[in-house]
Parts: C-alpha cells; structure tokens; sequence
C-alpha cells in the first residue's frame, strides 16, 4: 500500500502536464515575502528521524518538483523559481547590501562576477521599488528588478538578453 | 513470480547478443571486489555469508541477489545487453554506476546504446562538480540534536567564483514519514527502525532554513576534495538509490553511515564503513572523513539565533530596551527621542528589533501583521544598514570527546568503601569535557554502574536509560525554558543501607548566566518512583533542582540542591559537589562529594574519585 502511495507521488511529481500556473503549485512563484517555513512537530523528532515529511523527493530547484519549467520562468537558461524560496533572505540582503541571497539572485540573472557589486548597490538604491510592499510576490519583485535594471547603463544589457 | 522468468529469457538473449561472454572466472573475481560490494550495500554476515541494508526488492535484479553478490552481478550483466527500446526503464539507465564499472572493468565494447532520457535529464540539472559534507551542530535547548546529522552538498562548477551554495543540492537521508500526527511516536518509531530510510536530493537553501532558522543550529560545512570524476560517480550511484528503500536505525544504519557508503564508491579503497561497527555518531564519522584526508577546507555558517545575539551583543541595557519596543510596534522608528540616538547605533538597534521580530515567529506560518512590522523595519535598516555582522567562529564540533564511555570509581559511602565500574553508550553529561560540546546541555544514554563493596559485595548501583538536561540562560531578549528528563534505576537511602528502585521525573525553569563561564539554575520537579518499601506501586513526589555550573581552567564544577517531596511524607534532599579534571581530550577525572538526607535513613556523606575514558 504505501509503495504504491510512494510510486504515485513520483509518478505526479515527474508529470510534466501536471503544472498548470506559472511554476505550477508548491513553486513558490505566487509566494509572499515573509512566507514562513515549517517544520516537524519537535526537535526530537527532527533529530532523531532527520526526514522532513514527504522528503522522497528527488527532484531539483525545478522540473520535477511539480514545477513547470516552460520559457515563462527561466531567465538566461537559469530557473527564476529559485526566487520564491528566497525572497526572504533576498530582501533582508538588498536592504543591506550584500549577502549570500542577493548573489544567488545576480546569478540567476546572469549577472557576471565583476558586475555584482555594481548591482547590489543598484538594487539596495532602489529597494522600496523592488520590495514595494509586505506583501509583494515573487513574480512582482522578479518584474520590479527587471524595470531596475532596465533603468540603469551598465545593467540594462541583462534585461535586453531576454 | 514474473522476475525470474524475464531473467532466464535475458539470460538466454545475452548469450546470444554477447559476441564473447566475458570468462566465468572474470566474473567471479569480479563479484569478490570490494566496489561491487559497496555498489550492492553488500556487507559480510557474521556466521558467513552476506547480509544487505537494503530492504527492497526493487534494487536486486537477481532472485535472492540482496545475498548473492556473484548472481546479481551474471543478472545485471545480462540486463545490460537488454533490447536498447526500454529507454528509462533499462538496466544501463537504472544502474549507471554499475553499468560504468562494469563496462570499465570487462571492457564492454559492445553494450547496446540506450537513450536514459530521465536519468540524463537529471545528472545535467544537478551538475554535480565537487562535494561538501555539512554537519548541523548541537542546539543547547535541544540535547537530542547533539547526535547531529550529517549530509551532504553537492556543488556544480565555480561554486566560489561564479556560483553560490543556494543554488547547490543536498543529499540527505533520513527516515521517510508519512503524515504527520505529531506525537512522540515519532521519536519512538525512529529508535526502533519503525520507518524506512530513503534518500532524498532537495535543494540545499531548504536544509538551511531548516537547521538554521527552524531548529538553531550552525551549521559546518567540510569542503571534500573528490575530483569531478569522483563525485560525477557517487551521484550515479544516488541515482540508482532513488526511491529504494535501507532500514534506518537511528543509532547505527542511520545518515551518516549511508554517506560513508557513498564516499567510498566515489573514491574506490577508502575504508570508512569499517570503523563502525555498532554506533555511527555523526561527529565520529565527521572525524574519519577528516582522517581519511578527505577535507579541503571548513565554512562555518551561524543559525538564525546565534546572529541574533551577536548583534544584540555589543548593545547596552538602555539600547536593548529600545530594540525590544521597536520590536513590539515599528511606530517607534519615529520617534523623536529614539531619533536623536546616533545614527549608528541606530543602525545596530534597528538590525536587532528586526532579526528579533523573525526569530519570534519562527516556525509559523505567516502573518500579515508580523510581515507589515518586519517590512516597516527591514525599509528602516536599508535607509541606515549596520555594519556587516561577524560573528565568532566556536570551537569545531568533531573535537569533542569520543561518545562511548568507561568509569572506573574508587570511592567511600559512611563508613564503607567501593569501587565502582560503570559503562555509558552515549553521550555527554554537564561535567564532562567540554571543549566542541555547549555548556549546559546533556544526553546519556544507556548507563549502567556496578558496585563492589569490601568484602566483595556487588550491587547494581545504577541504570540509566536516558538522562536529559537542557540548561539555557536567559538573556534580554528571549527567555527560553531549562528543562531535564531522565528514567531508570537508582539507588535511593533507605534504613542503613540504601534500595534500588524505578524512576522517572522531569523538571522545567530557568537558567541565569551569571558571569562569564557562570550558570545558576533553578528547577521546580516531579517524580514518578516505585519503590518496595512504600506502600503504592507508583509514589509520586514533587520537588526543586537547583545549582550553580562553572566552567573553570581544570574542567566544570556542579554545584547542586535537590529535594523530592513524596505524598506519603517521605522528603528526600540532597546536595552535591562535583568537579570534573580535564586530563586529556578523552580522559577526565572527577571528583564528587555527595550528602544526602532522609526520612527513612540516617544522613550520608559518600566521596568518590572517578577516572573517565572516552574510548570510543
């Protein structure tokens, strides 16, 4: 019984067809800022099984997490879902200019290395734009930087790749 | 029942297909190679033969091959010559592993070509490049973590000039539940091997937010130097591995017993496996991973509190106060009278009531309020930023003592003298060396001491089957709960002699840090004990611990108060005095002076001398 629950869980998780949304459900794309994460019940039991639930996954940042990975989503052949499971972290970094989350949103944006600081700079300028709310989306705050960057010489030239 | 026929009509077509089978002798030696063990989890029985960590038919192509390393090597063989039209669900792109060993080692020329859609698809996502073994360090208010875990990063290319470790996955296994009906089953179910250990390959960002923000714990990561080659091999390996299901125990088939198995397919001759052979703690095999020279360099990456309390570190009373208010109501930002604070110390303030409004809801799910407070101040701190925030690296976790222990006590109850001989399982108490462990936190389990009296008297002094203090201080902005558990058999005063019986008691409070290297604590308890000499199977108590922990340049020192008042009117008190030598990384001595006080029993002095060696 429960091998069949296990085989159907990968059988949907692999399903392409299955996502419908941008991203599909569970990509975090439509995720909020400050979307919290959860966790088991205790810590002892987190400690003693170090499973999480449902943790057969085998999948990647995208395309068989039920994530759809159609061209909407990727941005220079880097998958844009990352930023749903970040945007936390990414806003506490734009805010202050540096981090290891506002370098991990460089490089889905294909920023190069020697541009990065030039971007964090841009980006914490202009983070009421970006961040714009408590309650911004993943989608918005992907859009806001794009217009950011769109307005910026040395940057634009990330925007125009797309 | 339809396996073994499909085999035999492989069998048959591979004799075909095969210009020229490799030699029966071939196969033999190969089937005898170690790496076909690993790649089987084939591990030698004790009576002779094979036994397998594998609980799933589904990983053996040969009927009984979980025990027979030769004929699922002839079966896998076979397989691999397989009409190419299966696609994903052939042979060569279900075991890329040992397709890749076994066209190496037979020299396969002539291997059917099979397109692994799937598989391929996969290995190009992960890309996986080098390999980093991460660590989650003890949290102090959660002694069970102390066992840690351990798992492992996989990086792609650049991952220090052009990449960043949120984009890399994790390979974790860990016990597999379904449901959640939240009870301490769970934990229960997890000793017992009562769920099935899978691995799972998720993105790294995930385990971080688990381990840092949901369960505080740091996190160490130790850079591996496998070649690209090498950990390209162990993720073939992990592939074959999806979905199939190991028996997990905690103490010994557990995490880090199953990435020690894969560290020695990516790096054929390593022997790691073989030193554990009934526990795996995870620092243990921290430490074999490091002595097998197999670590490059060490990252350190502190939890979500631990930041939070470097911040608030260098803030005086006053300013502490004010991150507290911010933190209750961001109106606050506008103050005049906070505005007239300066601008950088303004700045520490604001990163502070911030980090505290998100470790506060930690864990929950979100809420529109607490993301409207957060937000209000996370614009405040882009306006002002603080300073980067460094914090100290602690000491590393895998210098801690060893986890097993022998005590051999020498030592006076009265007016009669014993020796006493005791052996722990695991793991560390609040005496013992310190150094990679948190002060104030303890976990044993299983502990058992024997008594030889003069006049060779032996008594079962005493058995533990666990014992967990948790002793956290409070400091001005979180106020976390202390607590202790413990069970089993002790001797307790009784007449002029003393009187084993069964407990288990619990208490809660709090803990003050009261100097540098200083803890008090002050516990309310209650007990469960049976006991022949009172009249009720079960006589419950309920009482005090409190004392005083200090860390000094010899070792800790306890001083301790406890008393249990019963309902039948017994009361039992009694103080203790303990210090703890540190001779050596994994030997201390410990000295102890015990008074005890009893309604049934004269009051007793008992003075003990104990050497302990943490051997393994």
């Amino acid at each position: 019984m429960k091998r069949i629950l296990l085989a159907s869980l990968l059988l949907t998780a692999s399903a392409s067809s299955f996502a419908t949304a941008p991203g599909g459900p569970g990509c975090g794309w439509g995720n909020m800022l400050f979307e919290g994460q959860r966790g088991l019940p205790s810590h002892l039991v987190a400690s003693i099984t170090n499973g999480t639930s449902g943790n057969a996954t085998f999948g990647m940042t995208s395309g068989t997490n039920g994530c759809s990975t159609d061209g909407a989503l990727q941005y220079n052949g880097k998958s844009m879902l990352v930023l749903g499971s970040i945007m936390t972290e990414l806003s506490e970094d734009m805010a202050m200019g540096e981090g290891e989350a506002l370098t991990t949103y460089a490089v889905v944006l294909g920023i190069k290395p020697e541009d990065r600081a030039h971007f964090a700079s841009v980006t914490q300028a202009h983070f009421d734009e970006i961040f714009s709310s408590a309650d911004v989306t993943a989608e918005q705050v992907h859009a806001a930087t794009l217009a950011v960057l769109k307005a910026d010489a040395r940057l634009a030239q990330y925007v125009e790749q797309a | 029942m339809l396996r073994p026929l499909l085999l035999l009509a492989l069998y048959s077509l591979s004799a075909v297909v095969l210009a020229s089978p490799p030699p029966v002798s071939a196969l033999h030696r190969l089937a005898d190679e170690t790496y076909w063990h690993s790649l089987g989890h084939y591990e030698r029985g004790k009576l002779g033969g094979w036994r397998n960590y594998v609980d799933d038919d589904d990983f053996f192509l040969a009927e009984g091959g979980e025990q027979d390393p030769a004929a699922e090597l002839a079966a896998t063989l076979a397989a691999l010559y397989a009409p190419a039209d299966q696609g994903d669900r052939h042979a060569q792109c279900v075991y890329p592993a040992r397709t890749r060993w076994l066209r190496e080692q037979l020299s396969l020329t002539d291997l059917p070509a099979v397109e692994c859609s799937e598989f391929t698809t996969w290995y190009a996502e992960v890309a996986p490049h080098s390999a980093v073994l991460v660590f989650p360090a003890a949290y102090l208010n959660s002694p069970s973590s102390m066992f840690g875990h351990t798992l492992l990063r996989i990086d792609q290319a650049d991952i220090d000039t052009q990449g960043s470790p949120l984009l890399s996955s994790a390979l974790n296994f860990g016990a597999f539940i379904e449901g959640l009906d939240n009870s301490i089953l769970y934990a229960w179910k997890g000793l017992m091997g009562g769920y099935p250990g899978l691995f799972s390959l998720l993105p790294y960002r995930e385990k971080i937010g688990e381990y840092s923000r949901l369960e505080n714990r740091d996190l160490w990561e130790y850079r591996l130097n496998l070649t690209p080659d090498e950990t390209g091999r162990m993720l073939e390996h992990v592939w074959e591995l999806k979905q199939i299901r190991f028996d997990y125990f905690f103490f010994d088939e557990n995490c880090s017993y199953r990435l020690l198995e894969l560290l020695e397919i990516a790096r054929p001759g390593l022997r790691l496996t073989a030193q554990f052979p009934l526990t795996a703690i995870p620092a243990d095999t921290v430490r074999a991973v490091i002595d097998a020279g197999l670590v490059e360099s060490i990252d350190y990456r502190p939890s979500r509190e631990r930041e939070l309390l470097a911040r608030t570190e260098p803030l005086e009373t006053e300013e502490l106060n004010w991150a507290r208010q911010l933190a209750d109501d961001p109106q606050v930002l506008e103050q005049s009278d906070y505005l007239e604070l300066p601008a950088d110390r303004r700045a520490l303030i604001q990163d502070s009531a911030y980090r505290l409004v998100r470790y506060r809801v930690t864990g929950e799910e979100r809420d529109a309020a607490n993301a409207a407070q957060s937000y209000r101040l996370l614009q405040a701190i882009n306006r002002n930023p603080p300073p980067r925030l460094e914090v100290e690296r602690p000491v590393l976790p895998e210098y801690g003592h060893e986890s097993r222990t022998l005590q051999f006590g020498l030592g006076s109850r009265g007016d009669q003298t014993f020796a006493e001989y005791g052996l722990r399982m695991a793991y560390h108490d609040l005496l013992d060396n310190l150094e990679g462990f948190p002060m104030g936190a303890q976990i044993e389990i299983a502990q058992l001491r024997m008594r030889q009296y003069e006049g060779n008297r032996w008594k079962l002094q005493r058995l533990d089957l666990a014992g967990i203090r948790s002793l956290t201080p409070v400091t001005p902005l979180l106020r976390p709960w202390s607590w202790q558990l413990a069970a089993g058999l002790e001797r307790v005063p009784e007449g002029d002699q003393d009187r084993l019986v069964g407990h288990f008691n619990g208490g809660g409070g709090f803990t003050w840090q009261l100097g540098g290297g200083l803890l008090g604590f002050a516990l309310a308890t209650a007990r469960l004990e049976h006991n022949h000499d009172f009249g009720a199977a079960i006589s419950p108590a309920a009482g005090f611990d409190s004392g005083l922990l200090w860390r000094n340049g010899a070792g800790n020192l306890l001083l301790e108060a406890r008393g249990d008042y019963f309902h039948n009117g017994e009361v039992r008190r009694r103080i203790s005095f303990a210090q703890q030598f540190e001779l050596h990384d994994d030997i201390g001595l410990r000295l102890g002076l015990v008074r005890s006080f009893s309604h049934r029993a004269e009051a007793e002095t008992e003075v003990q001398l104990q050497l302990r060696w943490y051997y393994y």
